[in-house]
């Protein structure tokens, strides 16, 4: 990198002084002995269109960062309870509605048996909960599913723990945003229509803000969560006021589910269970975080965990009671949700305390959703360096998101969303197996890590993720099996589908290394195979003249290969390439087919064969002319024969292809480079 | 100008000697043209002798030179502020910052006074500060190292 000499004059004629260009400035810094650093201009666009794009990419997602702008943020109690809860405590918005969809199947009576069940569903949330503690303790560097189950379990427990996950983060999206939606046409009931749209263009919305590089720590994403919680709870508390004061009466609702005729029996109660145990979904995400907490991490995460678990269980059971209370009922397709009818009976239908619980509640489903933009591309990308999913899922994007993922996962949740129509209900099915696959897996993989570090009172730990472990799998099994035929068979199904491809893609990967692999005591030695230059040519051009000349710099022997079907230009090629291109031998073979590839593989192939078995085979260069195409529509007119002897040639053994490209701004340079050139300048000179 | 008072400048004009103090006073001057906008070219000057001419290819070569300035565009973009690397070829460095000084029409120089430990210790105060103190169109700062506290 030299740069050009600029004298200057001083202030006397002894003082001049020469200014060296520094050509490397704009686009790198030196940072050691032979080492750069690229500036941001080295991986800028160079064309007119490339720089439109990028004027257009930095509007929509921002200037790209340096990896030394990450922002790495610890987070108090306060703020990670609300940034790490919204996923779990949003599950208290359509938990108790999914309760009351199966029980409504039985009669009347069965509805009151729904507080017995959100009951159930909170105590197993006590075991889990404590279970996490564990986790949070044990692992203070982030202990996700994946994690504990590859240290512990290993194998394919692990990519069985981080498919469930990867299916867990695109149910979320997908649940949240169809629930969030339903929040809003409880309120607006004409945008039931335009449903679709609007998640679509929900998830476009966090996809665009994620790949822009979304901090989750700013004040902003603790707003929704706390308005939702502090008006859950002021609307749990009133319900309970006017409950245990005799005010609380039967609303109507036109619209509501006709009561069935089935017998309250025990299938039907372990479904309306499987149906409300989502509302433990996000209950691992404060495990997952433990490195974003204030020290003492460990002991803060767990702390949150506990408060976010009983907030999560008070919310619960309060809107199961309340809406019991008011005689609330799930309504038919397009009506207002449970959790607002609930709002509607206790702040009353057009009271602001209820829009703005309604506009609360939506937007911690929204929030809940993000969550999972921040979980799932980092999950792909600890798979990817794992060698489970295709390398590009660990590389950051401009803003130092992992844009894969995002995109990945934006493109899975809206195409679920459409599928099954938004249709929180009908999505429920399959979130719920995936996410206790991966309590079951966290916990039996803390049982294994307690009694390989028998640290104090490992025995009472060890039972205690132990208890939780027995009971996610009971809970698993149910909901597999109650669920199966309302779609939880597409997630039983999907889960080892997803380990077989992420098996697949990391033998893959392995067998590539192992054939890439030198030994540490191999040593590159000089060439020692020959050298032959093979030049396609389509008669004498500025464009062949200088790939010869290329060829020329590679070895001795180059041959020039004229491939013609109009036999009558041939003796004016030979006799032009013997006078103008002198020393290079030409090589004209007839293609009566008029095929230009294949009689030239052909005769590379010939060549082959002709040659010494008793010599190792020479490394074949075909070097191909181009002309360099200025815009996109000229591209269409030129090289295409090029292009396609390029792709032929791909990968045949032995053989390296060189592009000679050919500018338009070349014909100056050409003229220089020709013999004699100098020496005519000279003599004009 | 009193001690109290933020010195004003517009354009400033900081000469790297390729010290280990260098970064100090980049980043001191980097502090102070950020609240006002200032320009800031850091200069490096290599001295070439009488024995070659005078636009021999040395500097552009050399890595470690272009480090110095590499490093103090790095410093100063860490405080938010553009600062214009020039690398100079001259027989004498003191007249080389001067002029620099003076085309740019810089209302500030500044350079560092580097401490040897060599000899018991002094400041090595050279030719290059007094050369500029006296002939300088514009103020002249001379950033004075710390003195190692291993020193007595």
């Amino acid at each position: 990198m030299i740069g050009g000499r600029r004298p200057l004059r001083g202030r006397k004629l002894a003082d001049r002084r020469v200014r060296v260009e520094r050509p490397h400035s704009p686009y790198f810094r030196y940072t050691g002995p032979g080492q750069l650093v690229a500036k941001a201009a080295a991986s800028g666009p160079t064309t007119p269109s490339g720089r439109l794009l990028a004027r257009i990419r930095g509007h929509l997602f921002g200037r790209p960062l340096a990896m030394e702008e990450e922002v790495g943020e610890r987070l108090p109690k306060k703020k990670a309870l609300a940034i790490f809860s919204s996923d779990a405590i949003s599950s208290s918005a359509y938990a108790t509605e999914e309760i009351l969809r199966v029980l409504v199947l039985a009669s009347a009576g069965a509805i009151l048996v729904s507080i017995e069940i959100a009951v159930a569903i909170a105590l197993l949330l006590a075991v889990v909960a404590v279970s996490y503690r564990q986790i949070c303790r044990a692992y203070p560097n982030g202990g996700g599913a994946y994690a504990v189950a590859k240290e512990n379990i290993g194998g394919i427990a692990s990519l069985v723990a981080a498919a469930a996950l990867l299916i867990d983060y695109v149910m979320t999206v997908a649940v949240s945003t169809a629930s969030a939606i339903a929040q809003t046409y409880s309120v607006i009931p004409s945008l039931y229509e335009i449903r679709i749209e609007i998640a679509v263009i929900a998830i476009a919305l966090i996809t665009i803000a994620n790949l822009r590089g979304l901090r989750e720590s700013g004040n902003i994403f603790a707003v929704p969560t706390y308005l939702f919680v502090g008006l859950a709870l002021l609307m749990v508390g009133l319900g309970s006021v006017r409950i245990a004061t005799g005010g609380a009466v039967d609303i109507a609702q036109p619209d509501a589910v006709p009561l069935g005729t089935e017998g309250i029996g025990l299938f039907l109660l372990l479904k309306a269970f499987a149906s409300g145990s989502v509302a433990l979904t996000g209950t691992e995400a404060i495990a997952n975080g433990v490195p974003a907490f204030k020290p003492p991490e460990s002991r803060n995460a767990a702390n949150t965990l506990v408060a976010m678990a009983v907030l999560l269980a008070i919310l619960f059971i309060g809107i199961t009671v309340v809406a019991d209370g008011f005689g609330i009922l799930p309504t038919t397709e397009g009506g207002q949700t449970v959790v607002a009818l609930v709002a509607s009976a206790v702040f009353g239908a057009s009271s602001p305390l209820f829009y703005a619980f309604q506009a609360s509640t939506a937007l911690i489903l929204f929030l809940a959703a993000n969550t999972s933009f921040n979980a799932f591309p980092r999950l792909a990308a600890l798979l990817a360096e794992d060698g489970y999913m295709p390398r590009q899922f660990s590389f950051r994007g401009d803003r130092l998101a992992f844009s894969w993922g995002i995109v990945l996962l934006a493109a899975i949740a809206a195409a679920l969303l459409a599928a099954f129509d938004g249709n929180t209900t009908a999505l429920i099915p399959l979130y719920a197996v995936g996410v206790f696959v991966t309590f079951t897996l966290s916990q039996s993989g803390m049982i294994r890590h307690w009694a390989r570090e028998r640290g104090p009172g490992w025995a009472w730990r060890a039972t205690i993720n132990a208890i939780g472990g027995i009971l996610t799998l009971v809970v698993l099994i149910v909901v597999a099996t109650v669920k199966f035929v309302d779609g939880a068979y597409l997630v039983v199904i999907l889960i080892p589908t997803l380990v077989a491809v992420m098996l697949f893609i990391q033998r893959q990967y392995a067998r590539s290394a192992r054939e890439l692999a030198i030994r540490p005591d191999y040593v590159a030695g000089p060439p020692i195979r020959e050298e032959r230059v093979i030049v396609p040519v389509p008669g004498i051009n500025r464009a062949v003249i200088q790939a010869v000349n290329v060829a020329r710099s590679i070895a001795d022997d180059v041959r020039a290969v004229y491939i013609f079907d109009q036999p009558d230009r041939v003796e004016s090629v030979r006799a032009d390439w013997e006078r103008q291109v002198p020393g290079v031998s030409l090589v004209v073979i007839e293609s009566p087919y008029r095929a230009l590839a294949g009689p030239l593989i052909a005769y590379l192939d010939v060549l082959d064969h002709a040659w010494p078995t008793d010599r190792p085979e020479p490394i074949t260069f075909v070097v191909i002319p181009e002309y360099v195409a200025k815009s996109w529509w000229e591209r269409i007119l030129y090289n295409q024969s090029a292009r396609r002897l390029r792709t032929l040639l791909l990968g045949r053994p032995h053989t390296v292809v060189v592009n000679v490209p050919y500018r338009r701004e070349d014909p100056e340079a050409f003229e220089q480079a020709r013999p004699g050139a100098a020496a005519g300048r000279d003599t004009s000179g | 100008m009193s001690e109290s008072h933020t010195p004003v400048f517009r354009r400033a004009v900081v000469a790297l000697a390729g010290e280990p103090g260098d970064e100090r006073i980049v980043r001191l001057v980097s502090e102070l043209a950020r609240p006002i906008h200032g320009e800031l070219a850091a200069v490096h000057v290599v001295e070439v002798g009488w024995s070659l001419p005078l636009d021999a290819d040395i500097a552009g070569r050399s890595e470690e030179v272009q480090r110095i300035l590499d490093n103090a565009e790095s410093v100063a973009e860490e405080s938010k502020v553009r600062l214009e690397s020039v690398l100079l070829q001259a027989r004498d460095v003191g007249a080389a910052l001067v002029d620099e000084a003076t085309e740019r029409q810089a209302d500030l120089l500044v350079l560092g006074l580097p401490y040897r430990k060599r000899f018991g210790g002094d400041f090595a105060i050279g030719r290059t500060i007094p050369y500029v103190l006296k002939n300088a169109p514009c103020a002249v700062w001379v950033v004075r190292e710390p003195i190692p506290e291993d020193q007595p």
